[in-house]
């Protein structure tokens, strides 16, 4: 075994490097372990798609779902995403995070453009608002089209942990600093929500009123979130320097322990499958074909 | 082999008035132990920052003097290369995880991938060092879910499976409770027994009479002595700058203060033992002779 | 520092810490909500950490730390990304602010608060107009919606209606940035790229301030 220029000391000639104690070995989840010396896999046909194509595809299903106009696009698009999902045994999960969206953003959004937007035929009267076959059938195709735009996001974010997707970024070169800022945010808000509320408790307990008026409440706001903002901003200097110490900053090329797997050709073909059908979408409302 | 030489060395850090180092002078030795031992602001972190780079290049100021660090200038150096040559574990556990790996397998992997190491050296490296320092059994949990103890044996960890034989350690043991102080000393005397040159600030005088070679008192940012552990916590220094002694000896020099001194002046819990019983054993003689 | 990719070259160009302060950035965005949602306020305050780094880094990582945050937030509720575009103008604007040394006195912050509000609520308004009819998916919607249907005219309304509530959101957002500006330790701001606005320039009479977290 090779090791690295940095081991000046020489390792004595025991067992070779890769057997352990017998303690260690009883201990050690050698599953997990080796799951690193193969591609990442999430034992599903869906999700082991690379995490680009997948956003070719998705990102394809929702323009084709804008651009043909008529309500059967954007129909057809948001019924796509719940049998992608189901295929990718998310569906439970995502049939309830979706039906949460079409309720809170579809419907408000139909119903503001049905009773607000004017046309020719009054399909009824609710007191002076007027609402017409027009915006009804506006509002759908709109509510629609935001839906099938929204599902599209919330489903990519179902089928791709956000590791693999900054693995597959950085496969293709993006800077491994830009991909910490990434992961290091969503570790962030974490790490200061948790601090919110420890804070939040030890200045009740010192007397700042949480409930009451709305003028105690608003006063409550800086005493809360000045310490949190202040302990987050100094750690930020220690931070830095533990990066560094692992080699953060130096130069040099980055190895990954996770890898993904070589794309296959199925993969690639239908990639060009979705690029194909955006472009048939497009030049066919341009064409007015539809 | 020398493994950092400062000559005249004085920094001031850019806003303060007062300098943090005046007129250091060292010779370290690799393969040694080095204790660092101060009260508060005493320059003791300032060195160890100065040793690894992160002065001038992270922490601002006026530097003068010479810096040589493993043969080779500290102007030199490519900042960021330093972190392959010399290891750095601070004292805050929870700064130093990164924050964007959701093992600690890979939290320790990180620093490797940094270096470019391969993927199987990489996995061998890293079950090494896990086994070294007794984590088994956490190696599959979230690095942000841990306790304080737990955080820094994984900061070590990640900072050993890097391999620099050369490794500053600031008063790691601050922020644990004294089950994980021990832990971690347990750490340090491994290190030591492989033969690294550890730099080490810590305020545990009896520790720090266990494990170190070499004691460097400072005092208002400057070296006070430098010498071997013995002659160093038996002279007056200490006194001087009001750093207390190991338990042990202090317990002979009080001894020794009410007529009563062992025959020889211990600076361990053995050798303390050992001193205690042959005076035991005399007095018992003596009785027993009348 | 030899670095090879664009996106390092770049960043190393503001120094080490920039890096780290746009995560932290990202996550006071979402906590000021948070928190705002615990006392039970009626204001958003989502863009504190973007006005902040803008302050304390420069526009760019600013903007940074507001698109993202708007990225991050469309994972939810993805009907806020094309307003994106107001999170990273407020990034460029807080940048150029700071650089002016608007955010060392408090009424010219004050001041300042109109001008976010006027691109929060002005180009917020614009964007909900093209791209929602004017009718955007949120309480704001609602309002709009009811107003115009009691005679006023859609564009007017969302004006009328965006304007005032983001002068609403962005006077305490810039006060509470006031704030932290004002608390923040010195050593900080000398590894900040826009830390030079805020030192002042006669330093502490008798202290070595070395890090405060190492002894």
């Amino acid at each position: 075994m090779v090791w690295s220029v940095n081991r000046l000391q020489s390792v004595e000639a025991e067992a070779p490097p890769h057997t352990l104690s017998d303690r260690a070995n009883r201990l050690i989840d050698y599953d997990f372990v080796d799951s690193f010396r193969r591609p990442a896999t999430q034992n599903n046909w869906v999700r082991d798609f690379n995490p680009i194509t997948l956003l070719l595809v998705l990102l394809s299903i929702s323009i084709i779902a804008v651009a043909v106009p008529n309500l059967v696009a954007p129909l057809l698009a948001c019924a796509s995403y719940v049998v992608i999902a189901f295929l990718a045994r998310v569906g439970k999960q995502f049939v309830l995070t979706y039906a949460k969206l079409f309720v809170v953003v579809g419907l408000l959004l139909f119903v503001l453009r049905a009773l607000f937007i004017p046309g020719k035929h009054t399909l009824f009267a609710l007191g002076t608002l007027k609402i017409s076959a027009e915006g009804v059938t506006d509002g759908l195709r709109f509510a629609l089209m935001i839906m099938a735009l929204c599902g599209a996001v919330a489903l990519y974010f179902a089928l791709v942990p956000m590791k693999l997707l900054m693995g597959a970024l950085e496969d293709r070169g993006v800077s491994p600093h830009a991909t910490y800022v990434i992961l290091a945010s969503f570790q962030a808000i974490v790490d200061l929500s948790k601090n919110t509320t420890v804070v939040m408790e030890a200045q009740k307990s010192r007397g700042i009123e949480t409930e009451g008026s709305i003028l105690n409440r608003a006063l409550a706001f800086l005493p809360v979130l000045t310490p949190v903002l202040l302990s987050s901003m100094s750690s930020t200097e220690e931070r830095a320097m533990a990066l560094d110490a692992r080699a953060f900053n130096a130069s040099g090329e980055h190895t990954h322990l996770v890898s993904l797997r070589k794309v296959p050709g199925s993969e690639i073909a239908v990639g060009c499958a979705a690029l194909l059908a955006v472009l048939v979408s497009i030049v066919g409302r341009m064409l007015s074909w539809f | 082999m020398v493994l950092v030489s400062l000559q005249n060395v004085s920094f001031t850090y850019e806003y303060a008035d007062l300098p943090a180092l005046t007129n250091v002078s060292l010779e370290l030795e690799s393969g040694l132990v080095y204790g660092v031992v101060g009260l508060n602001s005493s320059g003791k972190s300032t060195l160890c920052s100065l040793i690894r780079g992160l002065i001038p290049a992270f922490h601002q100021g006026e530097l003068s003097g010479t810096v040589t660090v493993l043969g080779k200038d500290l102007a030199e150096w490519e900042p960021a290369d330093l972190s392959r040559s010399i290891g750095y574990v601070f004292q805050n556990p929870f700064t130093q995880i990164s924050g964007i790996r959701d093992t600690v397998f890979e939290e320790i992997a990180l620093g490797l991938e940094n270096l470019g190491v391969e993927r199987d050296e990489m996995i061998e490296r890293v079950l090494e060092v896990v086994e070294q320092l007794g984590i088994e059994s956490i190696i599959a949990k979230n690095p942000n879910d841990l306790s304080g103890g737990q955080r820094q044996k994984v900061a070590f960890a990640a900072i050993i499976a890097m391999d620099a034989d050369f490794i500053v350690i600031d008063e790691p043991t601050s922020q644990l409770d004294p089950d994980a102080s021990d832990a971690v000393f347990g750490i340090i005397r491994t290190l030591k027994e492989q033969g690294k040159s550890i730099i080490l600030v810590e305020h545990k005088m009896d520790l720090l009479a266990e494990f170190a070679d070499r004691l460097i008192v400072m005092h208002e940012g400057t070296v006070v002595l430098e010498g071997d552990v013995r002659t160093v916590l038996l002279s007056g220094v200490l006194d001087q700058v009001g750093v207390p002694r190991p338990e042990v000896t202090e317990l002979a020099r009080r001894l020794d203060a009410i007529g009563r001194p062992l025959d020889t002046m211990p600076i361990t819990r053995a050798e303390a033992h050992e001193a205690l019983s042959r005076q035991l054993m005399e007095e018992s003689y003596v009785d027993h002779a009348h | 520092m030899s670095t090879k990719n664009g996106f390092s070259r770049f960043v190393a160009g503001y120094g080490r810490l920039t890096l780290l302060m746009i995560p932290i950035g990202i996550a006071i965005n979402f906590i000021g909500g948070q928190i705002a949602v615990l006392l039970k306020l009626p204001i958003y305050l989502d863009s504190i950490g973007t006005i902040l780094v803008g302050a304390l880094c420069g526009g760019i990582p600013g903007a940074l730390v507001g698109g993202i945050s708007n990225i991050l937030n469309s994972i939810t509720s993805p009907t806020n990304i094309p307003y994106a575009i107001l999170s990273i103008i407020f990034g460029l604007l807080a940048g150029w602010f700071s650089r002016m040394g608007v955010f060392r006195s408090l009424w010219k912050t004050l001041l300042s608060s109109l001008a976010f509000a006027a691109v929060g609520g002005g180009l917020g308004a614009i964007i909900t107009l093209i791209l929602f009819g004017g009718l955007s998916a949120g309480g704001m919607g609602v309002i709009v919606g009811i107003v115009h249907a009691a005679g006023m005219d859609l564009n007017l309304a969302n004006f009328l209606v965006a304007i005032p509530a983001d002068v609403v959101d962005k006077v305490p957002t810039v006060l509470i940035v006031y704030v932290i500006l004002k608390r923040m330790p010195k050593r900080l701001f000398a590894k900040l790229p826009l830390g030079s606005v805020y030192l002042q320039k006669t330093p502490k009479r008798g202290v070595v301030s070395e890090p405060s977290s190492i002894s």
